[in-house]
């Protein structure tokens, strides 16, 4: 049984799985975790926001690293792909403007849903107009090998602690999910150096 | 109750808007209630229906006075349209908006079946809900294969995702589907209310499906679209046949103007949202002027007046979205192996049926079957949301998946 807490967002399985069903997934999951800070208070509030920021660092770094610039090899695709990394700039502003508030204010409440608006909407013309181009001028093989580095990063930057790390949680709450947030990007660094090479 | 021929709403030549008062704020489709979402998604299916009966009868009109009073008001419905409809977001995507149409077809069919006070009537609309039932299932399946999204975040928990009677047995021979009119001069004025709204709602999806289906580059989305679609049109066939064909035009139009002021005045009574309610009630304002247009036109050219038609009572009850789970589960469980022959239902697969079945599967998977398999292919279960306990019918419920309990 799935926890009442938790997102409950199907996983793709199988061979064919490629970095755009992975990144789908991961829209899925950001947008029920929204709905889980937004339901939230105090402390299950913050470990939610955590998640979610967490959730945000992982998927804006596959994103920025590996998808993006495979996009921009499309013809015509650059003044699209501009368009997204101005959308990611501005919401990781009104992120940062949260990541120090208090989970209870009501700024809080109302940046939250701010920086909601902002990622679902980018995350929508992802899938309108950058995943469609990237399945269509990209062969399959080369977006399936993308998948590991996507599926690395999740599990480096988990959204429930495991157990044993309780040390680690105990950071996040003065600062939320940065170690484990920065070794999810370098795993996806380091994947787009291999394939870039 | 609110009689509507005693009202004259809001002067015609005051009724044409700018751009400003046409960009309306769409709906937050993340906090929208369901049955706000539905309520749209009626409206514009009335509104639609409205335009192109207009049209109709403009093609068939040899008086210019008429057809120009008849341009003006088609241009205010068309109006009316659009502002309804671009409350949609763009926010959502194609298959949300369709999961909003399913779950309109579900909640609304059952509410118009429970009311429908002629008997054949309502076996017509307990017929057909089992069948948008199914198809609300087949996308609830797509959109999480396709967007990795759940159906509960569109339907809310208040309408059940589960199998009706399976989309693969509803193609019946187009002879099948056509039924026998009601009487216009013995019906109960409600059940020419119910009809035409009904009718006017499966004839949008109708045209919503087989128009943005192509838009899909998933194959098995392409192709579940094109088989609703043309259910779907079984569905306007089944619906728009009962009509009473001896309806004259003037009268046709009293019917529409009345039904659209029933609409919009159930509507503002139900709505939780004030921006929204305050469209309603301008709609409604705008619907009554329409309608005394259309009951001097019914005086003038057919010499009745509109009481014979919609009756001197006023409005019946509020028509309301609203759950209707446990009456759904009561048909799944007794009408679920039902199909057509000729004008009546029948529960044997007939020659002809059969026949259909063949000619269109070809010994085949339909896609509707395909998406199924595939979601279990790709998830290892398939997309249910069953609040009230299993499935009543044994042999539709679910295998034991892997990742829901």
């Amino acid at each position: 049984m799935p926890e009442p807490a938790t997102a409950d967002t199907a996983r793709p399985r199988g061979r064919d799985v490629d970095v755009v069903d992975l990144l789908l997934t991961q829209h899925a999951r950001i947008e029920e975790q929204f709905l889980l800070v937004i339901g939230a208070s105090g402390a299950a509030r913050r470990e939610a926001f955590e998640d979610l920021v967490r959730l945000l660092a992982v998927h804006e770094t596959a994103e920025e690293e590996l998808v993006h610039p495979l996009s921009r090899t499309i013809a015509d695709s650059d003044a699209i792909i501009d368009d997204r990394l101005e959308e990611e700039r501005q919401a990781k502003e009104t992120l940062d403007a949260l990541l120090d508030a208090d989970v209870d204010s009501e700024g809080f409440e109302t940046s939250l849903l701010l920086l909601r608006t902002a990622v679902l909407t980018h995350a929508r013309q992802e899938e309108r107009y950058e995943f469609p181009r990237l399945r269509a001028g990209i062969p399959a093989e080369r977006l399936i090998a993308l998948a590991p580095a996507v599926r690395a990063a999740e599990a480096a930057a988990p959204t429930r602690p495991h157990p044993g790390v309780e040390s680690a949680k105990a950071n996040l709450v003065a600062g939320p999910a940065l170690a484990v947030v920065d070794r999810a990007r370098d795993l996806i660094r380091e994947a787009a150096r291999r394939t870039r090479s | 109750m609110f009689n509507p021929l005693d009202h004259k709403g809001l002067a015609l030549d005051q009724q044409l808007r700018d751009w400003r008062e046409l960009n309306v704020e769409p709906i937050d489709p993340e906090a929208v209630d369901p049955y706000t979402r539905c309520r749209i998604i009626t409206m514009n299916g009335i509104e639609a229906e409205a335009i192109m009966f207009s049209h109709q009868f403009a093609r068939v009109c040899p008086d210019n006075d008429v057809k120009r009073q008849l341009a003006y008001t088609r241009f205010v419905e068309s109006q009316q349209q659009r502002a309804v409809n671009w409350l949609l977001p763009g926010l959502a995507s194609v298959l949300e908006t369709t999961l909003g149409y399913e779950q309109v077809a579900v909640d609304l069919t059952a509410w118009v079946a429970r009311h429908e006070p002629d008997p054949y009537l309502k076996q017509a609309y307990e017929f057909g809900v089992l069948e948008d039932f199914d198809h609300l299932y087949r996308y609830a399946n797509l959109y999480e294969m396709v967007e990795r999204r759940k159906a509960e975040k569109i339907v809310n928990g208040v309408t059940e995702v589960m199998p009706g009677r399976p989309t693969v047995a509803e193609f019946r021979h187009p002879f099948d589907n056509v039924n026998d009119p009601y009487d216009k001069d013995a019906v109960d004025p409600r059940s020419k209310l119910h009809a035409l709204t009904i009718l006017s709602a499966e004839q949008q999806v109708m045209v919503y499906y087989m128009n943005t289906g192509p838009q899909y580059m998933e194959p098995i989305a392409r192709q579940l679209y094109q088989e609703i679609s043309l259910i779907e049109q079984e569905h306007v066939t089944h619906y728009e046949s009962l009509v009473d064909p001896g309806e004259t035009w003037w009268e046709r139009l009293v019917t529409h103007e009345y039904n659209e002021c029933w609409l919009y005045w159930s509507f503002m009574e139900q709505e939780t949202d004030p921006r929204i309610k305050a469209i309603w009630e301008l709609h409604l304002q705008m619907e009554l002027a329409h309608l005394q247009q259309a009951a001097d036109l019914l005086r003038r050219h057919d010499g009745r007046e509109p009481e014979q038609i919609v009756g001197d009572t006023g409005l019946p009850e509020p028509l309301k979205f609203e759950p209707n789970k446990e009456y759904l589960r009561h048909l799944l469980a007794t009408q679920i192996d039902l199909t057509k022959l000729g004008a009546g239902y029948v529960r044997e697969a007939h020659e002809r049926f059969e026949e259909m079945q063949e000619k269109i599967h070809g010994g085949q998977q339909p896609p509707s079957e395909a998406v199924i398999d595939a979601h279990r292919e790709m998830f290892g279960d398939e997309y249910r949301l069953e609040t009230e306990g299993p499935h009543p019918v044994e042999s539709l419920r679910a295998r034991q998946g892997s990742r829901r309990a």
